[in-house]
């Protein structure tokens, strides 16, 4: 390529959520689009389109793309924007290898205080912003309406949940003996974000202590064992999958095969597409709920995305273009919010479009519910693998409970003793 | 000696064996003709139920998608360039060192010979974290160079070319020597073509080596325009691909398929003779 | 033994210059640097102090570790054996002129060429329970489909299945290569000695192939302690670790945990396995049967 050729300023994007070019490559119209995969492919197709002199390259990445990006930032070649889980942020800002952004923030004329408290607080490290939060989001159950009216489990046009394990329990046994299907689908192979969730989610619900210091995690609780015990019983009672993983559980609950299939926000606008689909199994057959409260008080163990800037060198068009991207991003919040993600800034939580999207009334409590590990835990990424495999291993009855816990918090011990 | 082609042994296959190795053909096939159904099938009808791809209808819709504009060919390109690149270099170092090792006399040949040799017990994996960070002080990743050079150190060829080299009879140097060609033009003009055989054997072996490489370009080559296709499709098959667009995924790995089942089914014959190694005229 | 050229002169160092110029500053460099990572306490990225060999003392006090060993081994058993039997059963079929053989060759060998990230989707699809080949072939027939990507036993099966399925090929050339060099007339000796096909087999040609199968053991030994790919994309190394070969643990603790010093150690360990087994391997089979340095 000759140089002049292309006058454009380049950024180089890394993102997950997916490869859809097959199906969106062209499509620059974000309402026209459906699920996170095809919505942001539509963002950065429409932010190129907008911008003619800036030029957005997206390396998509397999989720969640942090081996990748340490392998980069280990050769000194990172990329200029990249989507980051905002318990993640810490490890990289501790080593000194993120840009604040509080620049770009004011390059852009955004104002940290139009975000959300829980975003705001997710990014910001020792005072300084590491990050543009993108969104909030957590576990939810998304239920299978038709099956749970077969089940006689609906009341005035909303499914029964449980709220206590042996109600679940009953529940569970009484969908599975009406329906013939499982009450829950669980991706429990290969998906250590599920068990993680559901024991953060359950150990916050109780108020347990999970790190005493941020360089430590405590699991050898009765409140953990309670919570592993539980889903261990019930995944054994034949009332859930077994062997599923996450693309396996998805299809199940798309194909009507199962009541409750316990996953994130992000699955929202892909499954209410579905919804509205005619001939399709889950066709006026879905909606979703936060996790119930099963013990202690109704919690909800949260995460975010955020658009983070690694450090390197950059000429101020770069830095400039960045700063517009943000801009553009903070400006498209409302179009990511249709993922089923919950927004960023307090505007669209606000906002009349975005309360009207379906179910986000049902899901609106985790704004004031949600709670994430403390931020001053380092390799957030790295425990929630650690933890999640133990977890999943003892839920599916490979481990026993005691020997799982035990396990977990030995493993992610060691792990964060070595951190400096 | 004339290559023997298959000679030994009756021609016909006993009913039992043939039963036997038929279906390990089907072993063998079933999983590749499941892949090819599943690629023709549109991808919603796939969503939950895989088994659809057993029955009709069929379409080229995710092939045409392909067609219409796809990251693929880039990374189909990206792997053809490392790969020749690769095979290219290490037939060219491995058949000089293998000269020079076979039928030169220097200072510590032998002594360097062996030192060589040491390093086929070192695998790969022992050096890749040192060499990723050698290769980012040189600024080498993301970049062919940096995709072909880790390829070209291993010393399993130039122990496999010094072994043919020492079996060509060292009149023909003598021969030549006495009409007075220097030591390079002998090489070329004389022993590399009687290597022909030998070349093909270690091409095959490091071409298929390098095609299916897998953690080095994982760490080397981390953006998507420098992947190779062993590293491109394992980010393209994540969780929205395996349900929503399993169809399209598998057309994929069909399409960066073909290229080298033509090239295998082009040489077949070639490689297969290669590998007895004996076939010197 | 002396080699070809009878001048003593530098023209042989420059044409070995090329290859060992790439051989030590690519692989021995690497080499000495990776042992004095392991000696350190490094992250990925940068930084580092001598620490001794706390990294090794560390590896064989954590279980994670200790378990991907076992996890690699067991693989490298259920894989070898299998693999060399069924390869060489193949080349034994196969030795022949005939059009047919020379098309089953080809099948068995067109895996060879798929990229490990393919093998691994088309397996996925074929092992997986609920939307696999088998899986939906065990549910038409009213049969519990086997949990081959989420029990502890299962899945490493399903990872030694898919790796011998990918990798035939390369062993059954190896083997119709030694077949070929047989010569015609021991086995026209046989034939007048009236030898049943099965004697011929175990008194003629397998002590003939004895130097290929060898090979071939040696090859795959050292190849499937190194397996990698399959587990990281097919299982990732799941359910609860039962999968976890040693390699993925380096690549895990390397870019996942930054620990790039213990990383390293563990690819030591890894090395000195490999050389240890093989060596074994090459001075229990070829005792004495061998010259010097490969001459």
């Amino acid at each position: 390529m000759s140089a002049g050729a292309d006058q454009r300023t380049e950024l180089y994007l890394q993102r997950f959520f997916g490869e859809c070019g097959a199906h969106y490559g062209t499509a620059t119209d974000v309402s026209k689009v459906e699920g996170e995969c095809g919505i942001i492919t539509a963002m950065i197709n429409k932010f190129n389109a907008n911008n003619p002199d800036v030029k957005v390259s997206s390396n998509v990445v397999a989720w969640p793309g942090y081996p990748q990006l340490s392998a980069q930032m280990a050769a000194k070649d990172p990329p200029d924007l990249v989507t980051m889980h905002t318990g993640v942020i810490s490890d990289y800002a501790a080593e000194g290898l993120l840009e604040p952004v509080e620049p770009y923030l004011a390059e852009a004329g955004l104002s940290p205080s139009a975000l959300t408290e829980a975003s705001r607080s997710a990014v910001t490290i020792g005072g300084k912003l590491y990050g543009l939060p993108f969104d909030t989001h957590g576990g939810l159950f998304h239920i299978n309406t038709k099956l749970f009216a077969q089940a006689g489990l609906m009341k005035g046009g909303k499914p029964v949940l449980p709220t206590s394990p042996e109600e679940m329990m009953l529940q569970a046994k009484q969908f599975t003996e009406r329906t013939g299907k499982p009450y829950l689908i669980q991706s429990l192979v290969g998906d250590n974000a599920y068990a993680a969730r559901n024991v953060y989610t359950y150990l916050l619900a109780q108020n347990a202590v999970l790190f005493p210091t941020p360089k430590t995690i405590r699991l050898q609780t009765l409140e953990a064992e309670r919570i592993v015990d539980f889903f261990r019983t019930i995944t054994a009672s034949g009332v859930s999958t077994r062997n599923q993983d996450t693309p396996a559980a998805i299809g199940s609950f798309m194909s009507g095969e199962g009541g409750i299939y316990p996953t994130g926000t992000w699955m929202i606008g892909q499954f209410e597409a579905e919804a509205n689909t005619p001939g399709r199994p889950l066709f006026h057959a879905y909606t979703v709920y936060p996790y119930p409260r099963l013990w202690g008080a109704e919690v909800s163990y949260v995460s975010g995305h955020a658009w983070v800037v690694p450090k390197r060198e950059r000429t101020p068009e770069q830095r400039r273009a960045i700063a517009r991207f943000f801009r553009f991003i903070a400006e498209h919040n409302f179009d990511w919010t249709r993922t089923g993600h919950l927004p960023a800034f307090q505007a669209v939580v606000e906002s009349p479009a975005f309360k009207a999207l379906p179910h986000r009334i049902n899901i609106a409590p985790i704004a004031t519910t949600g709670r994430p590990l403390p931020g001053g835990v380092q390799r957030q990424n790295a425990i929630e693998g650690l933890v999640g495999e133990e977890i999943a291993a003892a839920f599916n009855g490979q481990k026993a409970t005691k020997q799982a816990l035990a396990d977990a918090e030995r493993r992610v011990n060691e792990l964060l003793a070595q951190t400096d | 000696m004339v290559a023997a082609d298959f000679s030994p042994s009756r021609a016909r296959w006993s009913p039992l064996t043939l039963v036997a190795i038929l279906l390990a053909a089907f072993v063998m096939l079933a999983p590749l003709i499941w892949t090819l159904l599943l690629s023709l099938k549109e991808n919603a009808a796939l969503v939950g139920n895989s088994g659809a791809a057993l029955s009709p209808p069929y379409t080229l819709e995710n092939y045409r998608s392909i067609l219409q504009g796809n990251q693929v060919f880039r990374w189909l390109i990206n792997s053809l360039i490392v790969s020749g690149g690769t095979t290219l270099g290490v037939l060219a170092l491995c058949s000089l060192a293998g000269y020079g090792f076979a039928r030169l006399e220097f200072p510590f040949r032998r002594t360097l010979f062996i030192f060589v040799l040491l390093g086929l017990a070192i695998p790969e994996q022992a050096v890749i974290l040192p060499q990723h960070q050698l290769f980012a002080d040189l600024r080498l990743h993301n970049s062919y160079p940096g995709l072909i050079l880790p390829g070209l150190a291993g010393p399993f060829g130039v122990f496999f070319m010094t072994q043919y080299m020492r079996a060509i009879p060292k009149e023909l140097d003598e021969a030549a020597m006495l009409d007075g060609a220097s030591r390079l033009r002998l090489f070329w003009k004389v022993i590399l073509p009687l290597t022909m055989p030998a070349q093909a054997t270690l091409g095959v072996f490091t071409f298929l080596a390098s095609w299916n490489a897998y953690w080095w370009p994982l760490i080397s080559a981390t953006r998507s325009d420098m992947y190779t296709l062993t590293v491109g499709l394992a980010a393209a098959q994540m969780n929205y691909a395996q349900t929503s667009g399993l169809g399209f995924l598998m057309a994929q790995a069909v399409f960066a398929s073909i290229p080298i089942f033509i090239v295998y089914i082009l040489f077949q014959k070639h490689i297969v003779r290669a590998m007895s190694g004996a076939a010197a005229k | 033994m002396k080699a070809g050229g009878t001048r003593r002169d530098h023209t042989g160092l420059l044409f070995v210059l090329p290859f060992l110029t790439a051989y030590i500053v690519m692989l021995i460099y690497p080499l000495l640097r990776g042992m004095a990572l392991s000696l350190q306490r490094v992250d990925l990225f940068g930084g580092g102090r001598f620490i001794g060999l706390v990294n090794y003392t560390r590896l064989f006090a954590d279980e994670t570790f200790l378990r991907s060993i076992l996890a690699t081994f067991a693989l490298a058993l259920m894989i070898v054996p299998l693999l060399t039997v069924l390869a060489l059963a193949l080349a034994l079929a196969l030795n022949r002129a005939t059009k047919g053989a020379a098309i089953f060759r080809g099948v068995f060998f067109s895996s060879s060429v798929l990229s490990v990230t393919i093998v691994t989707l088309i397996w996925r699809f074929v092992l997986a329970p609920d939307a696999g080949l088998l899986g939906e072939t065990a549910q038409a027939l009213g049969a519990e489909p086997i949990p081959f990507l989420s029990h502890p036993t299962w899945s490493l099966w399903a990872l030694a299945i898919t790796t011998i399925w990918w990798s035939i090929g390369l062993p059954m050339m190896l083997f119709l290569a030694g077949l070929q060099q047989i010569p015609g007339d021991v086995y026209e000796a046989a034939a007048l000695d009236r030898a049943s096909r099965w004697t011929t087999l175990r008194r003629v040609t397998l002590p003939a192939l004895k130097r290929t199968v060898v090979l071939v053991i040696m090859l795959q030994t050292a190849a499937q302690l190194q397996i990698f790919g399959q587990a990281q994309l097919l299982t990732g190394g799941g359910p609860g670790g039962a999968t976890r070969t040693m390699v993925l643990f380096i690549f895990e603790s390397a870019f996942a945990r930054w620990e790039l010093g213990y990383a390293t150690a563990a690819a030591e360990v890894l090395f000195l396995l490999i050389v240890l087994l093989t060596l074994t391997q090459y001075v229990t089979t070829m005792r004495g049967s061998e010259g010097d340095g490969g001459r």
